[in-house]
């Protein structure tokens, strides 16, 4: 095929920030393109460039052969579909498509010829005498993608001409671009950020990110070789899991190792390794290479998507005491209150606010009849930086009191440094009836203990705890000692299956060498 | 040829402002004018500045634009915005006809709508002063803030009043705290507008004010020997004004700016 | 107060009577003849305005005064206006305000202002003197009530089609230029008819205040120059309010009718290009 376009490390900047750094892309007569990235990637800006509406600071734009970059649009062999359509208000259908032609003075029966060839082309026959303001989106679509046509340009550039339009039209319409597109034969030049879309339709995908070009390839060379976890992300969801090659076909994760077809890593370089969810089959747990329990079963219409986890996440137990104190109440004021004792951390000590007690000791007052909140206007307490219970007093302006008890201990937390994370949370004592009146326990449970869990080397990084269990019914608690086990995700990989999985069912995981796909770290 | 067409367009609008402001700078150096004459000039003097002050006539006409531009103004603003809401919740049948009507100030010249004024106040034996001309603006402003407000509620999320009164808010609590603070700026602007049509009136008016009531307008219209004082006058009113306008076009900056001292602090 | 639909209806009885009443009362003025003892309807008016040349040739002078003041604030308004919508930034903002600023200003002085300007002993002529050009004789003409009118109502007009093309999607522009048409081109046959509808509202803002300004014409033509408006001030200070309110009405009619006709235009201009 012959190159029609070249981009030669084009780069552009808009008040000094650059949106395009150094790209550069050959594209061929005929071709398909799609400009692939998440908003403000740079690839309107490029497509722009091409069309003539933006001068590169740097670079060249070489068109059959040509350096156009100073080229004015109107002189460009090139027509736009504008991403909403740009259609002229105040001209109908007909007068809207022959706008080119009759700047171009074609003679008037071939401008009509033509017209209506493209209306022909677009389905939309009959609809030469309309109003603009008379069309769906899609069909307003149709008219845009018409109105560029007509002019015979050599390339069509497409501003993702499908945002607009809703999840049925915009399948319809992708059907109906590349019918065209193969209909008329030119080189059709698309920006999309949605990978779907760039998938069913493209010959090439350029995947862009900040400016820069991540990776040209065919739709299933990008999907099944992503380049890296950017590109294997934003092209679908995909499992991703760390990795060390151990040499050329070798790869070791899961504390195993597996044949893979990948060569040319350094030997025991840290790796990115994808398995796409439709490339794993479920199998008996004895004929799996991975073995692991199925989470969740969720059906998508088609198939179903099964997480399974093939190995559970840090956890940590810590004990509920349960009472049925019941709140104190001062006759003269008519004002309750309320608070639990509770456990501090040591390392807690230095940071802690008045706010942060009335919070851990869930500290309350209200009006006895109405049973509107009462705010407590002073808190009374003693504390050092070692372990043992101190009391602590709440008070509300008008006498009310309550004192508890803050238990310092050591710190209750678990490292898991296989997995790299820790998990912390505090024992802590909770009324019967705030149990009871809890309406999302476990999001609940988690702010009293205190749960938490963060990676092991950067405590920044905050890790979700997923979990939460408990073995008794919070309707019929009593008073008592309880256990409350956090827990945060193991691995757990995604398997689209057209088979029904049962939730923690014992499974086993397959997947062939071909299958197991390696990337390059990222940087940063 | 680019660079020669700006220039040429660059001299069309400087030619253009000109040809609008020597008036108006002719005026302001007019107003210094030590003689009589509105086109002669005879030396610097601020005997039409000393004039304007102690002529009650000229005095009172400040007086009474100010008072009728902000007393109308308030009220049709505060008029115009609940019509806007209602008018938004109406039928299309009842909306259509009360724009309808709302139009027939705007769209008729302002002698026409006078005229009526002026058969209906005396028919109705109302004796000419400053309640006839505050009817009169109040009638001809409220549409103008109308005709602000209304595509700032056209432009409003329908489920925010919902989602107020879902969320426990009475009515009207919903509508100063959730629809008012959206439609602010139509409000605001409606105001300005209704705030420059009443202050600058003269046709209406001259129609419904009584005897020795006057605006600055027909004030100066029924001048019997026109002299540089209303220059001087004008020149007052055009300094309070530049002042007002650089206030509230500055305001916003200065907060902003000590706002930014603030934070650097 | 359920859905603030009630909000209205205040507004609706105020409007009854500050609107449509005193419009009634026109109405009543112009056609109903009360002589003490019987009420009838009459044409009296409105055959004593036609009775003879001398009012239908002030209303016919007022006409062409105002359309001519409107052809002219749009041939020196159009250029204006587009120019300021190309400047960009400060420039544009500061355009915007040099041209909204004169209407902060009385409009009567300003038209005084213009009256010593063009006075026979005034700034133009001692100016042309200088030069040694000779002198003109403008006041009291009606070149001296047109350029009045031209001075006060032209920021109205270059600020609404300034609006106008300031609402227009700039992506249209550049869709014009992606198929093929050059600058002129595209002012021809994108800009130019899209910004139509802010001409005719400029149309609207020029026209109505020429038609049946009363003071212009009094401070620039002299006390004998006489316009509709005028006609309709003079008989409204005296008994015979029934005879202005028949002018006020003839005058609203023919208004009516042009702007009936400005709106046709606009439709056409609409759908214009589907014919060629």
């Amino acid at each position: 095929m012959k190159k029609l376009i070249e981009f030669k490390n084009i780069v552009k900047k808009f008040d000094g920030e650059t949106v395009l750094n150094g790209v550069s892309i050959d594209i061929c007569e005929n071709e398909f393109v799609t400009l692939l990235g998440p908003s403000g990637c740079g690839k309107t800006t490029l497509l722009r460039i091409l069309g003539g509406f933006l001068e590169p600071d740097g670079g060249e734009v070489i068109f059959d052969g040509e350096e156009i970059s100073k080229i004015p649009p109107y002189k460009r062999e090139i027509n736009t579909v504008f991403q909403k359509y740009a259609l002229f208000p105040h001209l109908n259908v007909y007068d809207n498509i022959a706008f080119g032609l009759k700047i171009k003075k074609e003679p008037k029966d071939i401008i009509e010829q033509k017209v209506n060839r493209m209306l022909k082309l677009v389905n939309l026959e009959d609809y030469g005498k309309r109003k603009i303001n008379q069309l769906s989106g899609g069909q307003q679509q149709r008219i845009a993608i018409a109105r560029a046509l007509v002019n015979e340009p050599m390339v069509l550039l497409l501003d993702e001409p499908l945002g607009a339009l809703d999840l049925k039209l915009r399948k319809e319409m992708q059907k109906e671009l590349k019918r065209i597109q193969r209909e008329v034969g030119i080189t059709f030049v698309f920006v999309t950020h949605d990978q779907e879309e760039a998938l069913t339709m493209s010959d090439k995908i350029v995947v862009m990110k900040e400016g820069q070009i991540q990776q040209i390839g065919t739709p299933i060379e990008i999907y099944n070789e992503p380049i890296n976890e950017y590109v294997a992300k934003f092209i679908g969801e995909s499992n991703i899991i760390d990795g060390i090659m151990k040499d050329d076909y070798q790869v070791y994760f899961e504390d195993k190792l597996f044949e893979c077809v990948d060569k040319g890593f350094e030997k025991n370089e840290n790796v990115d390794v994808v398995i796409r969810p439709e490339d794993i089959d479920i199998v008996p747990p004895e004929a799996g290479m991975l073995k692991g329990t199925v989470k969740s079963v969720m059906f998508k219409g088609i198939h179903y998507e099964v997480m399974v986890e093939t190995r559970a996440g840090a956890s940590i137990t810590v004990k509920m005491t349960v009472s049925d104190h019941k709140p104190v109440y001062n006759e003269s004021a008519g004002e309750k209150m309320s608070a639990n004792d509770f456990y501090l951390d040591i390392s807690d000590i230095d940071e802690l606010t008045k706010a942060d007690i009335i919070a851990r000791a869930d500290a309350q007052a209200w009006d006895a009849k109405t049973d509107d909140w009462i705010s407590i206007s002073k808190v009374e307490y003693h504390l050092e930086k070692k372990n043992g219970t101190y009391p602590v007093t709440f008070h509300t302006s008008s006498g009310t009191q309550v004192t508890v008890n803050m238990i310092v201990a050591d710190e209750s937390k678990v490292e898991n440094e296989r997995f790299d994370e820790v998990i912390y949370a505090v024992n802590f004592f909770k009324n019967i009836d705030e149990l009871k009146e809890s309406v999302a326990l476990e999001t609940d449970l988690k702010t009293w203990a205190n749960a938490s869990a963060w990676q092991l080397d950067d405590d920044n990084v905050n890790i979700n705890i997923t979990s939460v269990e408990y073995d008794f019914d919070p309707e019929n608690i009593t008073v008592g000692t309880y256990d409350v086990t956090f827990k945060t995700d193991g691995y757990e990989y995604k398997i689209e299956t057209t088979k029904e999985q049962t939730e923690g069912e014992k499974v086993g995981l397959r997947f062939d060498p071909d299958d197991i796909h390696i990337m390059r770290k990222m940087e940063g | 040829m680019k660079k020669l067409l700006s220039k040429l367009s660059d001299l069309y609008m400087i030619l253009l402002i000109l040809f609008l402001y020597i008036p108006v700078i002719y005026i302001i150096v007019f107003a210094f004018n030590d003689g009589n004459s509105m086109s002669q000039w005879e030396g610097f003097s601020l005997r039409w500045f000393e004039m304007v002050f102690d002529n009650r006539d000229m005095v009172n006409s400040i007086y009474t634009t100010f008072f009728v531009a902000i007393i109308a103004t308030l009220i049709s603003s505060i008029l115009g915005t609940i019509a806007a809401i209602g008018l938004s919740k109406s039928r299309r049948v009842l909306r259509s006809a009360v724009e309808q009507v709302n139009n027939l100030p705007v769209m008729n010249p302002d002698i026409v709508t006078a005229m009526g004024l002026l058969l209906f106040f005396t028919s109705l034996g109302i004796t000419k002063g400053y309640g006839t001309i505050l009817l009169a603006h109040i009638m001809f402003c409220t549409p103008y803030v109308m005709l602000s407000v209304t595509p700032k509620l056209k432009a409003l999320d329908p489920n925010l009043m919902d989602a107020a009164l879902d969320l426990g808010a009475t009515p009207l609590y919903a509508l100063c705290k959730v629809m008012i603070p959206q439609i602010k700026s139509g409000i605001m602007s409606g105001a300005m507008i209704a705030f420059a049509m009443s202050f600058d009136d003269f046709v209406i008016t001259d129609f419904v004010k009584g005897a020795g009531i006057n605006n600055i307008s027909t004030m100066v219209y029924t001048m019997k020997r026109k002299n540089p004082s209303i220059y001087a006058l004008t020149t007052v009113v055009m300094l309070c004004i530049t002042v007002a306008l650089l206030i509230i076009n500055a305001a916003p900056i200065i907060k902003e700016k000590m706002k930014k001292k603030g934070e650097n602090q | 107060m359920k859905n603030y639909k009630g909000l209205i209806y205040p507004y609706i009885v105020w409007i009854a009577i500050m609107i449509v009443v005193p419009m009634l009362m026109i109405f009543a003025f112009a056609f109903i003849q009360d002589d003490g003892s019987s009420v009838s309807f009459t044409f009296d008016n409105f055959k004593r305005f036609f009775s003879d040349e001398t009012f239908p040739n002030v209303l016919k002078r007022s006409l062409g005064i105002a359309l001519s003041t409107t052809l002219v604030c749009i041939l020196f308004g159009y250029p204006a206006a587009y120019i300021m919508s190309k400047a960009e930034g400060k420039k544009k903002s500061l355009l915007v305000l040099l041209m909204t600023m004169p209407m902060w200003i009385n409009m009567l002085v300003r038209t005084y202002a213009l009256m010593g300007i063009l006075a026979d002993n005034g700034l133009l002529n001692s100016i042309l003197s200088f030069l040694g050009i000779p002198m003109v004789q403008i006041m009291y003409t009606d070149s001296a009530v047109m350029l009045g009118m031209v001075y006060d109502f032209l920021p109205f007009m270059v600020l609404q089609i300034h609006g106008s093309l300031e609402k227009m999607d700039k992506s249209l522009l550049e869709a014009a230029a992606d198929l093929g048409a050059g600058k002129g081109k595209t002012f021809l046959k994108v800009v130019l008819p899209l910004s139509i509808p802010g001409v005719l509202s400029g149309i609207t803002l020029v026209f109505l205040p020429a038609v049946s300004s009363y003071f212009i014409p009094n401070i620039l033509g002299g006390g004998g120059y006489t316009l509709v408006g005028n006609l309709i001030q003079q008989y409204s200070l005296t008994t015979e309010r029934d005879f202005a309110s028949a002018i006020s009405l003839i005058m609203a009619v023919i208004i009516m009718l042009s702007m009936a006709l400005t709106k046709k235009l606009e439709k056409f201009s609409g759908t214009e290009g589907s014919e060629d």
